[in-house]
């Protein structure tokens, strides 16, 4: 791979996304509303389609809340209604999705040029010659197949990816008060980023402790909660002045937090709480919430040197774990994934994962077919295939942590280079 | 100690066996004491526990006896767990005696006494039994041990002492445990630590002592299990062969004995030549299976699954004076005959308004390879008596069957039904009477609509709806003399089956109700046996492998509403009235259905009219098929991690995978699905005229664009590994998308897996020409083109008619069958041809040219 990016190869790749997407907007018009209506790519609190509810409520002076179909943050309400009506001029809302998607590229591609994942402020990776540059990044982003999907799917999650993407790359370049609000922004879209804010913080205090000399980190990190706060309570504050009421808090966030809504998707919650007496209910919401967001100490603390590891690992274990995952959180995480281009020598289940993930996200749809067109099959044969696609997941976690430590072991311990070993 | 990874029962066998001397006295007294404390009339724990304000001189023995005393079984099971390996451990480097005199003496009532102390200071007085102060005495001595060997572990830049790992553990069996007492455990904790510390010299006996008495004694010849002071001079691990590998060895983490095992075993050559096998033996058991599908053993009868449908139990009246009204009616259809669809429409809507049943029409227009299918659908509804509109059955006579025989007898007899159906008071659904032109496109397009998933540009919506449909029959009787037999046709597009209770149903009333003979699949005489019993099924499976519609039913199948078509035939002596009758017991089987048939089988094969096999016992022959490809996947994707040069190499030497070229492969895999979509396009959306022009050109092109990929890979980078790269993802792929399409439709997985089976054999044959063009000629042989034209041949047709067949069952059925055919068939096909002309470079001449 030749390290030079032209302008002109990054305008042909930008252009060259844009155009696949808005080709299968406007050649193939089945396509948008068959994936928007699929459950991998929409759930209840992305769905585009309920978006659309929301608006046209919205749109008619009626609380977007009532009726308990949409669930998501009030601010999109005044974003997609200064837009054209989506129905009678869907190319401005293709658009917008389109250019979100690019956007999410750029600060991808900030990421990957910042050499953050090879070489952070406390640790320097022995492989760091082996990297790919912006390009091959934005382009793997940009053309797999998930993130195409999701921006057909005009699955609303596309905002928040663009958030935490956004919020990461001005993390690296050194602009805690940009990270600040971008994850700020994504916490608001989607309530489940705010997770990421402890490995945020110490990636912005590291890049900013080499290049101002701060010396303490209390202070650092209280100012950065600060900022989180006073931007969340400024959101908070206009979703008040949009709505007229507080109902939007327990409408979307209570929803995130209660999964009241049961509509089967890619994640591991829906099947146990359909499962579940309604006396165990609270407890196992505590229970899964706590395994959700336990990981984020360990791996901060376990990983300390390495914060956007951490941040990539996060994002692959909130796209199995959380409440209503869906192929776009997956999109996310591979989207960060090929920057480990160093380790990917010290991964051992490659071959295992690609096969997993795609078995199942062909036996995914046609399982779901079964139960619920043909009628041969039940919710079973879904969640036993959602089971197998988290697994996938799960594995590459695991083997791209795996990856990471052991690069960081052979730091530690150069004579084992090479060496097998096993974990144990 | 017994890690989880090494567990046996022969090892945990003979380590209890081992067991020394002093673990099984402590083991013994443990479980004599629980015994003894079993009987109700003195209170051993009251005697024997550890209780501060009790303590006297009269009551010193309290101290030795309390660790042998438990609360209740689970105590004792849970602390002897804990105990036996650290005590077995311990008593293997100190020697039975000085256990003896320790756990009789100072580790017992040094914990003891500091127990005592501190509860009498804090003024408490909390009773303490079990043995589980000694378990952390013997943590502390061995977390000392490793502080020594290890004084830290790492944990995110800070360096942790090891020593501290008893405290977790400590607070963890405090905060989970209930009623474990904090106290006891960190005074025995404490003495731990000291013990470790090195303090433990000054508490044992003297070894002088010991030593004098264990020779006069002659103890190590006396008693068995005996462990000798003398051992502790080296400690046993020293001396006794271990089977663990050092951990000095190479200097590397010791693998457990399964791990080097595995990966031994991984790393073996003869490993990497067993998967060929193993994916051909599952070629062949999958395709043996099938042969054994139709045996006894294999089959089972059909059996009614659904209670309420109860077939055959009620008396069928259709009869008598209707026969003179089906003559009246059969003679006003005939004069029907060879009129405009319109006109047959109107004069049919006449009567069936006559019978006072509400009409409407649908208009539809499919366009596919290049003709037009257009026409009226006319239906009625016939309001049920008994029920709201929420259930509907249907009652289809298509006015030409797929044939194109004009369907004679059975638009009559419908219009007799109707009238006959409109008589009864007992309907609880509705039924729906649907008079169609054709018998694919007018009830597709009927269906479509009837469920709002119908295309408004070319087919009209329905004006009027009943309920849910529960099932529909279609008639297809064109046949003028009296019939024989029934013949049952039940497959739907792209291969979807009607529920088994239908068919049964149909089965059990015309078969055993009427006394007629029932035939399936085109079978027109069926004895039973092996050789007809395979037939039947192998016609089954190539019909629903085709995935084309069958009947008038067939449009009905994916939307969920179990449908078949009943076609009269042979000669014989049972009339219109009796196939009437036959509809009439179905229907009224039909109307007892108190929910959506459910309970029997969806999937199943067929193989005579009371028998079949479900999915379970045939579907693991078509998972075998598709699963031999994922094997040779998974195999190709290790060996092309193995370095080329692997003879010299020996396995004992680590040998770290080689890093793999994928773009190229990945590219290649990827350009072949691509391209795979203009075959698809193009055979859907020619007219039918150019098909066969259009068909020949693709043949040369199919021919010749291996020979083009292949050389426009570049001959001198591209490596024997790179060929196994693109086998494997292509392999992986075909597997992948045949082993979810067997649950979708099996048949067709299972033909498009036997016939690219000889795929997952290909390679590349560097130098050997001959051999190169001979496999590329007998790929060719077996490619999807050569396959259709064979199958023309086969069965006498025109290739041009099975393309514009497939053509218009895209456009108007949508099968998918040709997506399969040509986006999953085709490429692995492709990708294989390319690997058998391709031409890999050594990896030393690759190396040489670099340099």
């Amino acid at each position: 791979m030749d390290g030079k990016v032209t302008i002109g190869r990054t305008a042909g790749l930008y252009i060259g996304a844009a155009v696949l997407r808005l080709a299968i907007f406007t050649l193939l018009p089945g396509i948008p509303d068959l994936l928007t209506g699929r459950v991998e790519i929409s759930t209840p609190v992305t769905s585009f389609k309920r978006l659309q509810e929301g608006l046209f409520l919205y749109n008619h002076n009626v609380s977007p809340y009532d009726g308990g179909v949409y669930h998501q943050a009030p601010l999109f309400l005044p974003l997609f209604s200064l837009l054209p009506n989506a129905s009678s001029y869907p190319i401005f809302t293709y658009l917008l999705y389109i250019a979100v998607d690019l956007l999410s590229a750029g600060a991808l591609w900030k990421i990957a040029d910042s050499g953050e994942t090879v070489a952070s402020a406390l640790f320097t990776s022995p492989r760091k010659e082996k990297r790919w540059n912006g390009f091959i990044i934005a382009a793997v982003f940009l053309f797999n197949p998930f993130t195409v999907a999701t921006c057909i799917g005009r699955s609303t999650s596309v905002f928040t990816t663009c958030a935490i993407l956004h919020a990461i790359a001005k993390a690296v370049s050194g602009a805690p008060f940009s990270a600040m609000v971008a994850i700020t922004f994504a916490g608001y879209l989607s309530l489940y980023p705010l997770l990421l804010l402890p490995p945020l913080v110490l990636l912005c205090y590291d890049r900013q402790r080499i290049e101002r000399g701060i010396k303490s980190v209390i202070p650092f990190v209280a100012t950065n909660i600060a900022v989180v706060a006073g931007i969340m309570g400024l959101l908070f504050g206009m979703s008040y002045l949009i709505t007229g009421s507080w109902e939007f808090l327990t409408s979307t966030y209570g929803v995130q937090l209660t999964l009241s809504d049961l509509t089967p998707n890619v994640g591991l919650w829906w099947y146990f709480f359909i499962e579940m007496f309604d006396s165990f209910r609270s407890f196992f919401l505590g229970v899964f919430w706590l395994h959700l967001s336990c990981y984020v100490g360990g791996l901060t603390v376990r990983i300390r040197q390495q914060p956007l590891v951490v941040l990539t690992l996060l994002l692959g274990i909130f796209g199995i774990f959380k409440p209503y995952p869906s192929i776009s959180d997956t999109s996310l995480f591979l989207a960060l994934v090929p920057l480990y281009r160093h380790v990917f020598p010290l991964m051992r289940y490659t071959f295992v994962i690609a096969a997993v993930i795609m078995y199942a996200t062909f036996l995914g749809p046609a399982f779901y077919y079964l139960w619920i067109y043909a009628g041969s099959g039940n919710a079973n044969f879904f969640y036993a295939i959602t089971l197998v696609w988290n697994l996938g997941q799960s594995l590459l976690v695991c083997d791209l942590m795996f990856a990471v430590l052991r690069d960081e072991w052979e730091v530690e311990r150069p004579e084992m280079a090479g060496k097998e070993i096993r974990q144990i | 100690m017994p890690s989880l990874q090494t567990f046996n029962t022969t090892r945990a066998r003979s380590y209890v066996f081992r067991l020394p001397l002093f673990t099984r006295i402590v083991l013994l007294a443990i479980t004599i004491f629980w015994l003894v404390g079993l009987q109700s009339a003195f209170d051993l724990r009251q005697w024997g526990a550890l209780i501060p304000k009790e303590m006297g001189l009269g009551t010193l023995y309290r101290m030795n006896t309390f660790p042998f005393i438990h609360l209740n079984v689970w105590h004792a099971v849970m602390n002897v767990v804990t105990i036996v390996p650290l005590l077995e451990r311990f008593e293997g480097e100190y020697g039975t005696l000085n256990c003896l005199g320790l756990f009789f003496g100072p580790l017992t009532t040094i914990p003891a006494v500091l127990y005592v102390v501190v509860e009498r200071i804090m003024g408490l007085n909390t009773a303490v039994m079990g043995a589980s102060m000694w378990v952390f005495t013997l943590i502390g001595i061995e977390a000392m041990r490793a502080y020594r060997h290890n004084p830290t572990f790492v944990l995110a830049g800070y360096g942790i002492p090891t020593w501290s790992t008893p405290i977790g553990i400590l607070f963890v069996v405090a905060a989970l445990v209930p009623g474990s007492s904090f106290l006891g455990h960190a005074a025995g904790l404490a003495v731990g630590y000291a013990a470790g510390r090195g303090l433990l010299k000054y508490l044992a006996p003297p070894e002088k002592i010991a030593r004098w008495i264990e020779g006069k004694l002659n103890l190590l010849g006396r008693l068995p299990h005996y462990v000798s002071i003398d051992q502790k001079t080296y400690g046993r691990f020293g001396v006794l062969p271990s089977s663990h590998a050092g951990p000095g060895a190479g200097g590397g983490v010791p693998l457990g004995p399964i791990g080097t095992s595995a990966l031994a075993l991984r790393r073996d050559p003869r490993m990497l030549k067993l998967p060929p096998y193993i994916s051909l033996l599952c070629i062949l058991v999958g395709a043996v299976w099938l042969f054994l599908l139709p045996l006894n053993e294999y089959s089972r009868r059909t059996y009614i699954s659904e209670n309420a449908l109860l077939p055959g139990q009620v008396h069928t009246y259709f009869g008598g004076s209707d026969q003179n009204v089906f003559r009246a009616y059969k003679h006003e259809t005939n004069s029907l005959i060879g009129k405009t669809n319109t006109e047959i429409n109107d004069k049919l809507e006449d009567i069936v308004r006559g019978l006072g049943l509400k009409t409407a029409r649908q208009n539809f227009t499919y366009k596919a390879a290049g003709r037009v299918f257009e026409g009226e659908n006319l239906y009625a509804i016939l309001q049920a008596p008994r029920s709201d509109a929420t259930e509907a059955i249907v009652l289809v006579a298509a006015w030409e069957n797929v044939k194109g025989e004009i369907n004679r007898s059975g638009v009559p007899l419908t219009l007799t039904l109707a009238r006959y159906f409109k008589r009864w008071s007992l309907w609880s659904k509705d039924i729906i009477v649907l008079f169609s032109p054709d018998s694919i496109a007018g009830p597709q397009a009927w269906v479509d609509a009837y469920h709002d998933a119908h295309d408004t540009r070319r087919v009209a919506s329905l004006g009027i709806k009943s309920g849910a449909l529960q099932g529909a029959i279609a008639i297809d009787y064109a046949q003028e003399q009296r019939f024989q037999s029934i013949h049952v046709v039940y497959d739907g597009v792209n291969g979807q089956l009607p529920n088994l209770d239908l068919i049964n149903s149909v089965v059990n009333i015309a078969g055993g109700q009427m006394g007629m003979g029932v035939a399936i699949q085109e079978m027109w005489t069926h004895d039973d046996r092996y050789p007809d019993r395979l037939r039947t099924m192998l016609r089954g499976m190539l019909k629903q492998g085709v995935g084309l519609a069958s009947g008038a039913h067939s449009g009905f199948i994916p939307y969920h509403v179990d449908a078949v078509t009943l076609r009269p035939f042979g000669e014989g002596w049972q009339d219109e009235m009796a196939m009437g009758r036959v509809v009439e017991g179905t229907f009224r089987s039909l109307n007892n259905l108190l929910e959506h048939l459910h309970q029997s089988f969806f999937f199943y094969l067929l193989m005579q009219k009371e028998r079949f096999v479900s999915i379970g016992t045939y579907l693991p022959s078509a998972m075998l098929v598709a699963a031999n490809f994922t094997i040779m996947a998974i195999f190709l994707w290790m060996k092309s991690g193995q370095p080329v040069s692997g003879k010299e190499t020996c396995s004992e030497t680590q040998q770290p995978a080689v890093e793999r070229e994928l773009f190229l492969p990945i590219g290649v895999v990827i350009l072949c699905q691509t391209i795979s979509a203009i075959p698809l396009y193009l055979f859907n959306h020619v007219p039918e005229s150019t098909l066969t022009p259009l068909f020949i050109a693709f043949l040369i092109f199919n021919t010749i664009l291996p020979l083009l990929i292949s050389s426009l890979l570049p001959t001198s980078s591209t490596t024997q590994q790179q060929y196994s790269l693109i086998k494997s993802f292509s392999l992986l792929l075909l597997g992948m998308f045949l082993s979810s399409l067997a649950t979708l439709n099996f048949s067709l997985s299972m033909l498009i897996g036997l016939l690219s089976a000889p795929l997952s054999f290909v390679r590349p044959f560097p130098s050997n020409i001959p051999a190169r063009i001979s496999t590329f000629i007998l790929l060719n042989l077996i490619s999807p083109a050569a396959v259709l034209l064979g199958s023309a041949a086969y069965w006498q047709t025109s290739i041009t008619k099975i393309l514009s067949e497939a053509a218009v069952a895209w456009h108007v059925c949508g099968t998918w069958s040709a997506v399969v055919v040509w986006c999953v068939w085709w490429p692995a096909w492709l990708a294989g041809c390319v690997v058998v002309l391709g031409r890999p470079v050594e990896e030393e001449e690759q190396k040489e040219k670099k340099a």
